[in-house]
């Protein structure tokens, strides 16, 4: 899997401006060995550019331009709400594979790659990773990292909008199930103006629920509770109400220009990232 | 409109918990089962527009809780038996009679009729009230207290359901003077200073039956309030075979004929085919036209048969279907035993041992001179007559000391018993008449016998005359203890003063004389009765005479096994589980061999006539039937429970299917 994720390459569709040189090219030009065009001497120019040959050939002075190479600001944010430790696997888990593997990606190419959990708050902020050498710092973060954090998606994602202003790939990793709602928290990170994926991450137990009888459903996050007896034409309900909010928030998302995928934690993580997430080009 | 009890107290009172209880365990509800999940915001969103109508939400809760109580309510109620009241109660003291003779195993209604006879006692027990006793007597030729008086309906209900058909005859005297005894005691304290034992306990009798009963008198009801349920119905039709034998056709001596009487007993003349079968294989079958209410007879010929079983079938369903068979059985011909004790007897001794005669009988001879003198001789004779080894013993001019178990031929002697004697020796006698009717001296011509002395006999009461001569009787024939003792007046031999053998008579030289030794063998030693076998009524005894000296026989019945019987003293054996309808084969000692057969036919027409009587005589009153009158109650708990039934299938569906609610 290793060796699969390692040819693979975190791809934006928006052009970014890095802080550093990395292995992406940049619409600017630059110094890189990769050559884009020539343009005339102006005065000022630097001297080292002039190509010499061409001076040579046609007694002109031209300049030669290279494309600039870029690095590329990679973020994964994971829910770490209590209702993420749900299922088996836990959702929570899921989400940090699926983060592991897009991180481990980028550290690969050389972006600039910050994986942090949701509500972990200005104390404890995550990690930022740069180059193959940081992968077990990042696998370290995210080992230690622990679901839990009841904080709001919105409340979350503020946090992290605040603290992180730069442009990149922002992918969310949530299930989305909060009460108030998800729709603020992905205004605050469209208002980044960043390239934001959805990785909508449900149980099986939550998609098809085994479930019979007459019970008291409590709620893990704020103990609510719902008293349900379920029969046939209640499970046909629940998962018609699932569908609908599935549908909801996919059309929130592509509506607004964000990538939207649903994961269900059976989905095994190697083809949620090979053929999911390539189809939806977060990743070639 | 009315109520019947049918719990005790503490049932009813268990009952009355069961609504409060109802009440309470909804009113702490179901505990549901707590479950976590990660979020309860898919499932608020699922029952979130449930929940829109609360008011019809509590409803619908409530709902489940009103059909409970609604159905423990209808339990309630159709355990209080609402129902409306037959035309008359059932009184205090009640005495069913059930009838359980042979008729009532008529079909003629739902069932037979002992089913519905049951069916409708059931009906009255389940009626009584609380307090109410009542008591079973089923009747059939004898009566049986099936339960005492009890007011335990459920031990009436078990004891009437116990009560089982018999094929017997019918007779209610027994079962009426059991019943009047218990409602009018004392009736033996015939001295007015007796005290009564008693207390007279008024009763109704309630008789189910079809009021075939012989007559009787003497009987008086007292307190006794009777009351006749006449079962069966006024169209019932049937056909019963009256009589069934067979004989051998005097003209051919070789054939066997069976003579059979059809009885119709129905409204309508019936054509019916009718089947003789021999040991079960089809024989014969003759079709016959019975007029309504009238009778036809039948006449089928056959070969001799040695012994078997005869059977008669009439082919056709009638109401009653036991009497359309018949039984028949033609034991084996058996040659008679015949000793015959005399000095000197040429003619008759002749004639025992023709080839006619030997036929018929085995004959052995004893001197009556050796018998006085010779006293092993004697002894074993005493034995053998004891034991009943002889079907006839011919004394010739000898006079036994005890008469022996056998029929017995006196020539010229009389018999040791009472009754019997010889008047003054006449010289001449001439005779005038014989009785031809009996079958000693039918046919027989005793005009032209010469008899020189001649002994006038005098028989006991109850003899028959068989020949008068001028002198007196000559010849009589009188029973004794199942035997017959036939006495002749004079001697065939006499002897003269010298001591020379005489002639006595010319009788020898007739024709009458062969055969009067004919008819003796043949009717004394039982050889003509020998070929119909006994019948009895079923339920009667039969008395069966073994033909070896053995201690036991077996009997076995048509259905079931066979039965060991005891003697009875002398060679007669009793056997009284004569209930079913058919052929008893008999084996003697341990002998394989059946060696006789009897057989148990209805017979009756008092059983057979199956069309309900309309009043019946009960020795001096008559009681009419009240057939119209069905004593029923119209229940309805039937109809409340089935209510009930569909309160618990609604409930059951909104249960389940209450998310559409």
């Amino acid at each position: 899997m290793l060796a699969q994720l390692e040819r693979m390459e975190l791809v934006s569709r928006k052009i970014f401006r890095g802080r550093m040189k990395g292995e992406r090219r940049s619409r600017r030009k630059g110094q890189s060995v990769e050559f884009a065009d020539f343009r005339n001497y102006v005065h000022g120019d630097d001297l080292r550019f002039i190509d010499w040959n061409l001076y040579a050939r046609l007694d002109k002075l031209f300049l030669k331009l290279f494309l600039e190479e870029e690095d590329l600001h990679f973020y994964a944010l994971v829910d770490a709400s209590a209702s993420m430790e749900f299922g088996d696997p836990t959702k929570f888990f899921y989400a940090k594979q699926i983060a592991a593997s897009l991180g481990f990606i980028g550290l690969c190419r050389a972006d600039r790659v910050k994986i942090e959990t949701l509500g972990a708050g200005p104390a404890n902020p995550g990690p930022v990773l740069r180059g193959r050498a940081s992968l077990w710092r990042m696998l370290d973060y995210l080992d230690h990292a622990e679901p839990g954090v009841n904080v709001s998606l919105g409340d979350g994602v503020k946090d992290f909008c605040l603290r992180n202003s730069g442009k990149g790939i922002i992918v969310l990793i949530t299930d989305m199930m909060d009460k108030s709602g998800y729709e603020t928290a992905l205004r605050y990170l469209l208002a980044q103006q960043m390239d934001v994926y959805v990785i909508h991450v449900l149980s099986p137990e939550e998609l098809n629920p085994d479930v019979k009888g007459d019970l008291k459903l409590i709620d893990c996050e704020d103990s609510d509770v719902a008293e349900v007896t379920i029969s046939r034409p209640l499970l046909d309900r629940y998962k018609r109400t699932l569908a609908s909010f599935i549908d909801g928030a996919r059309d929130y998302c592509v509506r607004r220009g964000m990538s939207y995928v649903l994961a269900p934690t059976d989905t095994p993580i190697e083809q949620l990232v090979s053929s999911y997430l390539r189809k939806r080009g977060l990743v070639r | 409109m009315s109520w019947l009890n049918s719990l005790a107290i503490w049932q009813w009172s268990l009952l009355a918990i069961v609504p409060p209880a109802i009440v309470l365990l909804y009113f702490l509800k179901l505990k549901r089962q707590p479950l976590e999940v990660p979020s309860t915001f898919l499932w608020a969103r699922t029952v979130e527009d449930l929940h829109v109508n609360t008011i019809w939400q509590r409803l619908r809760q409530n709902l489940l809780l009103f059909l409970q109580l609604l159905l423990i309510l209808l339990i309630i109620l159709s355990l209080l038996r609402p129902g409306w009241e037959g035309t008359a109660k059932i009184d205090k003291r009640a005495i069913f009679v059930v009838d359980t003779s042979a008729s009532m195993s008529a079909t003629d209604v739902e069932g037979t009729r002992l089913d519905e006879a049951k069916r409708r006692v059931a009906q009255m027990i389940r009626e009584m009230n609380s307090g109410d006793v009542a008591m079973i007597i089923s009747v059939s030729d004898s009566a049986n207290v099936e339960q005492p008086f009890t007011d335990n309906q459920s031990l009436l209900l078990r004891k009437l359901n116990a009560i089982k058909q018999t094929n017997h005859r019918s007779d209610i005297e027994q079962a009426l003077r059991y019943a009047a005894g218990l409602a009018n005691p004392g009736r033996t304290a015939d001295d007015p200073g007796d005290t009564q034992v008693a207390q007279a306990m008024p009763a109704t009798l309630y008789i189910y039956s079809d009021g075939r009963f012989p007559k009787f008198k003497n009987f008086f009801l007292g307190n006794l309030e009777p009351e006749y349920y006449p079962i069966g119905s006024a169209e019932s039709d049937n056909l019963a075979v009256g009589s069934f034998r067979i004989d051998r056709n005097p003209e051919k001596f070789d054939q066997i004929q069976a003579f059979a009487r059809i009885d119709n007993f129905g409204a309508e003349d019936v054509d019916t085919d009718v089947s003789l079968y021999i040991d079960g294989e089809l024989r014969d079958a003759e079709q016959l036209n019975v007029p309504a209410d009238g009778q036809a007879s039948l006449q089928f010929n056959m070969d001799d048969i040695e012994q078997g079983e005869l059977r008669l079938v009439i082919d056709r369903k009638d109401d009653l279907m036991i009497d359309n068979d018949a039984y028949v059985a033609a034991n084996l011909p058996r040659r008679a035993k015949v000793l015959l004790i005399t000095d000197f007897n040429a003619a008759l001794s002749m004639a025992l041992s023709t080839t006619g005669i030997e036929k018929y009988a085995e004959v052995s001879r004893i001197s009556a001179e050796d018998l006085a003198s010779d006293a092993a001789l004697a002894a074993k004779y005493k034995q053998q007559s004891d034991a009943g080894a002889f079907d006839l013993i011919i004394f010739d001019r000898y006079s036994p000391e005890e008469m022996p178990q056998a029929n017995t031929v006196f020539l010229g002697a009389v018999p040791p018993t009472e009754g019997w004697g010889f008047a003054e020796k006449k010289p001449r006698g001439i005779v005038i008449d014989s009785n031809r009717s009996h079958p000693v001296t039918q046919l027989m011509d005793m005009g032209n016998v010469n008899i020189a002395d001649c002994y006038p006999v005098t028989c006991p009461a109850g003899g028959t005359r068989l020949v008068d001569a001028d002198v007196g009787l000559l010849m009589a024939i009188a029973p004794r203890q199942g035997y017959e003792d036939l006495v002749v007046g004079f001697e065939m031999y006499s002897s003269d003063d010298a001591g020379e053998v005489v002639y006595n008579t010319d009788w020898q030289i007739r024709r009458s004389f062969p055969l009067f030794v004919m008819n003796m063998i043949k009717y004394l030693g039982g050889v003509r009765g020998s070929m119909s076998s006994l019948n009895v009524a079923p339920g009667e005894p039969a008395i069966v005479r073994s033909r070896l000296v053995v201690d036991e026989v077996r009997v076995k019945p048509p259905v079931g096994s066979q039965a060991k019987v005891g003697r009875e003293g002398e060679n007669a054996f009793v056997y009284t589980f004569t209930n079913e309808l058919g052929v008893y084969q008999v084996r003697e000692g341990s002998d394989d061999e059946v060696s006789q057969r009897f057989t148990v036919n209805l017979f009756d027409t008092r059983e057979s006539n199956i069309l309900p009587l309309d009043k019946i005589d009960l020795g001096e009153s008559e009681v009419s039937g009240t057939a119209g009158v069905q004593r029923s109650r119209f229940e309805l708990w039937k109809w409340i429970l089935l209510l009930g039934f569909c309160v618990l299938v609604g409930e059951w569906y909104i249960y389940n299917q209450r998310v559409y609610l």
